[in-house]
């Protein structure tokens, strides 16, 4: 078996369903429909998912959702597998993420519940699940998980997004991101590379992040003295409910899935997450980045195109720049496809060290 | 000053770009027959089998001419007056140049065979052929095409490489079921891959014993002739084309082996410069149609200059022909450049490296790797475990692992050429080679790296070592070579 190298992607636009064909808005309302009843049914006046729910033995909507992620995932893995499977890293990221998701984002918090524990999923953490450091929510759990919680979010994080880049949580252990790669996979190509759309994405990104350390700055402040100030305690009650609402399930659930057949499986991810913001901004700082091969790159697009994240990885190829790129989760997609084996991703130990190698063969006289 | 390019491929633009990065004011107009936009000729055989669209292909943004203020002309340029400084186009009005840049690229060798002007016969070169042959395969475009793709057409000519080629998807009745191609060499193995993607089965006549015997020896060609074969190529090795026959389209192709049917073909016998226009005119050209440049690309007129795949430049071995290949194009257009701004700006070739990819065996090469050359010696190593590769590294001496190494011919595994060079260029031994190899490795993460086996290290060949086919029947005798 090669260990690297693109196969399986040369009838990408020759499917509908994956180039913004007929089947492709199919797929697209039927994933916002989906997503808008199972996150609106009450305002929609239909029990539909928990009544399946009940049917299958599960408690609620959320564990049979959380049934059909892991699905979702598996199914995708395989496909994932089947397309880009040749690549050691490909196949080795791909299994841990789908593992992480089965055990820790389902099987352990549905048997946490069982045993009469509240469940919690070791797998998220703040500020993506924001929640987790809501004193008012945290603090109804057991002591090691507080402690996890506040030591995952505030330590290992940024220490490993140093060290290893966001890949080590994007695309590796998130379940968004697992989402994202496999059952999201077919339409990878479909993110905009656009210098727009960069644009809208720092703003963005970088709005949600902050909205999501103002609400938890505000909910922990109430926490701590909203029975004295009742205005401020009805602001910070307003602005958690409306962060959870638009943030966790409009932009991460209805858009951030409901758009993969037509915009790419990394709206949310790209465009929203405010813990994707917070990785990036580490990670420029940090020891990841993709190498570039002097001299070498064809400008031939393959790995723009496959960029799940809208960078444009050719315009740094083709300048001998190695790079990194905040929005970058790692996915290795870009030195996977390059048919003239360019890119390279890496976690340097010396930041200088290419410094040896050969430049242009433009000498002045 | 008024700038004008002809020519809207890598060489022509990074020349305008590093023009415009320096003067924002000075008229730069880039003349194009063949498309509105750069795009990258490289890639088109993936537009063809549909893994990008053709907006994929194009490395800048659309709105790059608007933003950086080139004028382009979509027209067909017919000859340069050096002496009145204008450039003549057809069907419209000639256009002044205080500097010109001639960088006009390839067009594809014709066959030389009687019947290569049947219609279903055609090369893979231009963006008409991308347009033809993703008719021919798939009925039309995959998702996109080109702005105006046919506007030139009016006023193009009979000999231009971007007029249209008629399909015969009419009088087939529908796509080809039967493709072959011709030629041996790299746009051939390209567009083999693009039919076996479209679920065909073509047959790939190959004139030499081996595959692409310029730059591969007959195990690591086997490799790659067997990796075809299971993807359901038939490689028909040592045939040697006699003519096409068919009527009113191809239908036969006929070999000094026998008579094949077949009812499309592409030609992809090698690409030459793409000068013909230029005939009339007094800039000078080689006996092979590549324009004759000095050291500064400047032609035979000083203001006149030429870059990229029509220019004959100068090789490590001293002698001058055009380099047919992407990032020489480039650099010579960034060259050419800061010729036009009126810097002084060489160009110059270091040591021979490229890398392809042979279906799905990735391949890299650096220096000189001729085989059977007398006074040189190979090392060569199979890999077979869960990488599969072959490495082999070209020494010049007695045939011992203290000789120098001159070349890398590499299979398989991803290699950083800069650091093989670097190596060729310090007169590194075999043995320190071997045991340094790892680091040059640019393997993706988690792949095993290379390991050598302790028995395999002495074992070099010397020339003629190979049992079986002959020597390769391009290369006479040593390469004048600069470092050794
Ligand atoms: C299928 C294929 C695969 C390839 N793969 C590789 C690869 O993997 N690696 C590599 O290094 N190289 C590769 N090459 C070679 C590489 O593409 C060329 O070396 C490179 O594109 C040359 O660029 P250029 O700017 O010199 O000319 P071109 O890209 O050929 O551009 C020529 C320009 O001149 C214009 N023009 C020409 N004549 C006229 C005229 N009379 N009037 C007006 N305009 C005119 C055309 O419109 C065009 O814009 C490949 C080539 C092909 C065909
Ligand atoms: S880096 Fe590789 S995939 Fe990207 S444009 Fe260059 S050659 Fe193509």
């Amino acid at each position: 078996m090669d260990q690297q190298g693109q196969n399986g992607l040369m009838k990408t636009y020759r499917q509908g369903y994956r180039s913004r064909g007929a089947m492709g808005y199919v797929a697209a309302i039927g994933l916002l429909a989906f997503y808008l009843i199972l996150y609106f049914q009450d305002k929609l006046g239909v029990t539909w998912f928990d009544d399946i729910a009940a049917a299958m033995g599960l408690e609620n909507r959320w564990y049979l959702y959380g049934f059909l992620y892991c699905v979702g995932m598996v199914f995708g893995g395989a496909y994932y597998l089947r397309h880009h499977g040749n690549s050691r890293y490909n196949r080795i990221r791909i299994a841990v993420n789908i593992t992480v998701q089965v055990l820790l984002g389902f099987s352990l918090p549905f048997v946490m519940h069982l045993f009469g524990e509240r469940d919690f999923y070791f797998s998220y953490i703040w500020p993506l699940k924001i929640e987790y450091l809501y004193p008012s929510d945290i603090s109804q759990f057991p002591i090691y998980i507080i402690a996890y919680s506040a030591l995952a979010s505030l330590l290992a994080m940024p220490v490993l997004a140093y060290f290893f880049g966001k890949r080590w949580y994007c695309s590796w252990v998130c379940g968004c991101g697992g989402l994202a790669n496999t059952f999201g996979d077919p339409w990878r190509h479909l993110t905009s590379t656009s210098t727009r759309s960069w644009k809208f994405e720092q703003v963005s990104v970088h709005s949600v992040m902050f909205l999501a350390v103002l609400t938890t700055a505000a909910v922990g402040l109430d926490f701590a003295i909203g029975n004295q100030y009742p205005t401020f305690h009805a602001f910070a009650g307003e602005l958690r409910s409306w962060y959870g609402l638009v943030v966790g399930a409009i932009l991460a659930g209805v858009v951030g899935v409901g758009f993969y057949p037509l915009f790419g499986p990394r709206v949310w991810c790209r465009n929203f997450c405010p813990m994707a913001a917070m990785l990036g901004l580490i990670q420029k700082l940090g020891r990841y980045r993709i190498r570039v091969k002097d001299d070498m790159c064809i400008s031939c697009g393959n790995c723009t195109t496959y960029c799940e994240m809208g960078i444009d990885v050719r315009s740094y190829a083709q300048q001998n720049q190695s790079f990194t790129r905040a929005s970058c989760v790692g996915c290795g997609m870009c030195a996977h496809v390059c048919p003239r084996g360019v890119l390279k991703l890496e976690n340097t130990w010396s930041l200088n060290r290419d410094k040896h190698r050969q430049g242009l063969n433009v000498l002045d006289v | 000053m008024n700038i004008v390019i002809i020519g809207n491929g890598v060489a022509g633009v990074e020349a305008a770009l590093t023009v415009r990065k320096r003067e924002p004011d000075w008229n730069v107009t880039i003349i194009s027959e063949e498309s509105d936009h750069f795009f990258s000729r490289t890639a088109l055989m993936w537009v063809v089998c549909g893994q990008m669209k053709h907006e994929d292909i194009e490395p800048y943004e659309r709105d790059l001419y608007a933003r950086l203020r080139f004028q382009r002309v979509r027209a067909r340029a017919v000859g340069v007056d050096v002496t009145n400084k204008q450039v003549a186009l057809s069907g419209e009005a000639a256009i002044s140049y205080d500097r010109l840049l001639i960088a006009c690229g390839s067009r594809p060798r014709p066959g030389p065979w009687p019947g290569s002007d049947l219609p279903g016969i055609g090369h893979f070169v231009t963006l008409q052929d991308l347009e033809w042959l993703e008719a021919e395969l798939h009925g039309g475009p995959s998702v996109s095409r080109p702005p105006r793709p046919e506007e030139h057409l009016p006023r193009s000519s009979d000999d231009s490489p971007y007029r249209v080629r008629k399909t015969v998807l009419g009088e087939r009745g529908g796509s080809a079921q039967a493709p072959a191609v011709v030629g041996g060499g790299l746009i051939g193995i390209e567009a083999v891959e693009v039919m076996v993607a479209a679920g065909l089965r073509p047959k790939f006549f190959i004139r030499e014993e081996w595959f692409w015997p310029m730059a591969i020896e007959p195990r690591e060609a086997k490799w790659i002739t067997d990796r075809m074969a299971s993807h359901g190529v038939e490689v028909l090795l040592e045939h040697d084309l006699k003519e096409f026959q068919g009527n009113g389209r191809v239908e036969r192709i006929v070999t000094n082996q026998g008579e094949y049917p077949a009812d499309l073909a592409v030609v992809a016998i090698g690409v030459v410069p793409n000068t013909s226009w230029l005939a009339q005119s007094s800039i000078e050209l080689d006996a092979r149609g590549g324009i004759v440049v000095d050291d500064q690309l400047t032609t035979s007129d000083p203001s006149v200059f030429a870059a990229g795949d029509c220019a004959a430049v100068g090789w490590f071995d001293g002698s001058r022909r055009p380099q047919q290949l992407w990032y020489t194009s480039r650099d010579q257009g960034r060259v050419a450049g800061r010729r036009l701004l009126g810097d002084t700006a060489e160009y110059r070739r270091g040591l021979w490296y490229n890398s392809a990819k042979l279906m799905d065996i990735e391949y890299t090469t650096a220096g000189l790797v001729n085989m059977n050359v007398e006074g040189e010696h190979n090392w060569f190593f199979e890999e077979q475990g869960r990488v599969r590769s072959t490495t082999r590294i070209v020494t010049r001496g007695a045939g011992t692992d203290k000789d120098p190494v001159i070349g890398f011919n590499l299979l398989g595994r991803r290699w950083d050429h800069a650091v093989l060079l670097q190596w060729i260029e310090e007169r590194r031994a075999l043995r320190w080679v071997l045991k340094n190899l790892r680091r040059a490795s640019f393997d993706t993460e988690f792949v095993p790296p290379l390991s050598i086996p302790s028995s395999a290290l002495a074992a070099t060949e010397g020339a003629n070592a190979l049992e079986g086919p002959a020597p390769n029947p391009y290369i006479k005798g040593p390469t004048a070579y600069p470092y050794s």
